[in-house]
């Protein structure tokens, strides 16, 4: 099943992001291995995991014409709440890892270093509401465990290009 | 009593938040540095192989998981009373020495410079690695890209896996590297020598050179008189991966210089009521508050505090700039923070010219990486450098090599007291009569920026909020104002 939207295929990179042993923080490790399987026969998108945020993100998303990204958030809406953000939109500093470089700041590092980024419009970022990032565990809370369905279905929309930030 | 909040803290991995309390003229009482903690770890761990340690624990920090690997690593050597052979300890030192050169890349170029090469006083959007690309020129961008790309692939190379390496092993390490690796890692060495030196010039011309900003880093609001530790050789010289570990006196002179693991014999916890953090301090010195001095108990573990601790680097390129960084600040040991930058750079050199030297020993593509264990496990510590400070894991297993307990000081812990008190007295000089703006608040957290600190790193949660959110309290608890990065 190929996903990609658009006259023109183009390099997509679909990644989960977060800590496999700090309980929810792991929810976009899960929905990319969800996501996995079924992207497995496109040329075009790649699936994978990874562990960092502002630089190493940026710097992963390097030689990709769109992404993906899938995370656990602490915004303050009820757990299992699934966002749709763009790169674009992403408030703060406070990315964890490569010291805390906001994302949108890493990007225009990147570019200004030379790297073939995204543009920012195509960056979507799926945000799943989190309950608990701090303890460390194997398990999602119950009403995170929910929500992947959901936001399994979101990234395929992003991917179609029917995803609205 | 009002309060002022710096909540979050910017700039920094995890989350805090400085608690400032002012009196009734306006000016600060007292400052409280507040961090939630991680949950659970050794009851995580409790019940696992310990063989487990160096892939679970390079999860605890999303910035320096090598640090973790390889203090993990160490420790397993030590629980299961094996030697590693003289190749895997070179190649863990030359993995650890790249590590090393990159983390401390990013963290000046993207978390400290940009207080000095933009200037503390500049609006908190140009206050990052943009300005400083903006002030520096162009090419620094892609050379720290470059710096971080070499680093980050060489890492890869050598400890199998990206970010978190999969290669430690009790008694030595899982693979070895071949010529055609070597010469590439050697080949990137060089490079890295060349940008450590780069960015040492850099610092002379845009900070030394700079009469205001050689005042900040001297000035007293950044100075703090303490036992200084780091992790030193034979002879006494900086070393990251592996030696005693050595204390000095605020006056420079030896006051205990130690094995891992008689850690527990030389470090104890304080607790206060105020905080979830446990506050290290030295023992026989004992905790009197956190208070400077030769009578108070309180350290530092930061790249400040090794070059205090030691007496000297064994590079020649290092060397110099050690030598040059005690004679501009008027001789050893030095208690500016601010200064910990510059420290953080003479080091980025020691690990690149460390880099080569390890990439060109006659033993480093050696086969023979590991010496298999024979005896049944007990107890091991292992203790590194890590860019943040002197990290220690401490194992005890039963005689299958399941762990029955683990604790951890990581190289941030050894600094909750210092941090504290700087951030108190940074606020206490800086904040006078209820003045409060955006400038003075950012020299604020300079004061713990310097520290190069991990809070929680581990998560990688999205923020839902703007940072630097500071809250003005009325003695009675009623806010007064709240001032955030988007308000003038």
């Amino acid at each position: 099943m190929t996903l990609t939207g658009g006259d023109l295929p183009r390099r997509t990179l679909v990644l989960g992001l977060g800590n496999p042993i700090l309980s929810d923080d792991a929810v976009g490790l899960q929905v990319a291995r969800c996501l996995k399987a079924e992207l497995a026969g496109d040329p075009w998108v790649e699936v994978d995991e990874d562990f960092n945020g502002g630089l190493r993100l940026m710097e992963r998303l390097a030689g990709y014409d769109r992404a993906v990204i899938i995370d656990a958030i602490l915004s303050g809406a009820a757990p299992g709440t699934v966002h749709l953000l763009s790169a674009g939109s992403m408030p703060t500093q406070r990315t964890v890892c490569a010291h805390d470089v906001s994302l949108p700041t890493a990007l225009a590092m990147g570019r200004r270093g030379g790297l073939s980024l995204p543009e920012t419009a195509e960056i979507h970022v799926i945000a799943i509401e989190a309950a608990d990032v701090m303890t460390f565990g194997e398990e999602l809370t119950p009403a995170v465990a929910a929500a992947v369905p959901l936001a399994v279905q979101a990234a395929r929309q992003a991917l179609q290009g029917d995803a609205h930030a | 009593m009002k309060r002022i909040s710096i909540d979050p803290i910017t700039r920094l991995e995890g989350h805090g938040k400085i608690d400032i309390f002012l009196d009734d003229q306006g000016d600060v009482a007292n400052a409280y540095f507040q961090i939630p903690e991680l949950r659970g770890f050794e009851k995580f761990c409790v019940g696992r192989p310990a063989e487990d340690m160096p892939n679970l624990t390079d999860r605890i920090c999303g910035v320096c998981p090598e640090a973790h690997h390889m203090a993990a690593s160490k420790a397993l050597d030590a629980l299961w009373h094996v030697d590693p052979p003289p190749a895997a300890k070179k190649l863990r030192e030359l993995f650890y020495s790249i590590f090393f050169a990159t983390d401390h890349t990013t963290h000046f170029y993207a978390l400290g410079a940009p207080d000095f090469i933009v200037g503390p006083d500049a609006p908190a959007a140009e206050r990052n690695i943009l300005g400083v690309i903006n002030k520096v020129g162009m090419d620094v961008a892609g050379k720290v890209l470059k710096m971080r790309h070499d680093g980050h692939a060489l890492i890869q190379m050598i400890g199998a896996r990206r970010v978190q390496p999969n290669w430690g092993l009790p008694g030595g390490v899982s693979k070895g590297i071949n010529e055609e690796q070597r010469k590439e890692i050697e080949k990137l060495g060089r490079d890295a020598i060349e940008f450590g030196l780069f960015s040492l010039q850099a610092f002379r011309d845009l900070v030394l050179a700079n009469k205001a900003y050689v005042d900040l880093i001297l000035s007293d609001t950044y100075t703090h008189h303490t036992y200084s530790m780091g992790m030193v050789d034979a002879n006494n010289k900086v070393n990251f991966y592996d030696g005693k570990i050595r204390v000095v006196d605020p006056d420079g002179k030896e006051f205990v210089k130690y094995a891992p693991k008689d850690y527990l014999e030389v470090i104890a916890e304080h607790v206060e009521p105020w905080t979830y953090l446990k506050f290290p301090f030295l023992k026989k010195v004992g905790w009197k508050g956190l208070v400077d001095g030769k009578d108070s108990g309180v350290y530092k573990a930061t790249p400040l505090s090794r070059l205090n601790a030691s007496d000297g680097m064994t590079t020649p390129r290092a060397q110099e700039a050690y030598e040059e960084f005690y004679k501009t600040l008027g001789g050893k040991p030095v208690h500016q923070t601010l200064a910990t930058h510059w420290a953080r750079l003479v080091e980025l050199l020691y690990a690149a010219e460390r880099w080569v030297e390890l990439a060109t020993d006659p033993e480093i593509t050696s086969p023979n990486f590991r010496t298999l264990p024979t005896e049944k496990p007990t107890e091991g510590v292992g203790s590194v450098e890590a860019p943040r400070g002197t990290l220690t894991h401490h194992y005890k297993t039963d005689e299958r090599g399941i762990l029955t307990e683990v604790n951890l000081i990581v190289g941030t812990t050894n600094n909750y007291a210092p941090i504290a008190m700087s951030c108190k007295k940074a606020a206490q000089n800086l904040i006078k009569k209820g003045q409060v703006n955006q400038g003075l608040l950012n020299m604020v957290e300079m004061a713990f920026r310097a520290y190069d600190p991990c809070f929680g790193c581990a998560t990688h949660t999205l923020p839902g909020d703007m940072p630097l959110v500071v809250t003005l309290y009325a003695p009675d608890g009623e806010i007064v104002d709240v001032l955030s990065q988007n308000t003038p």
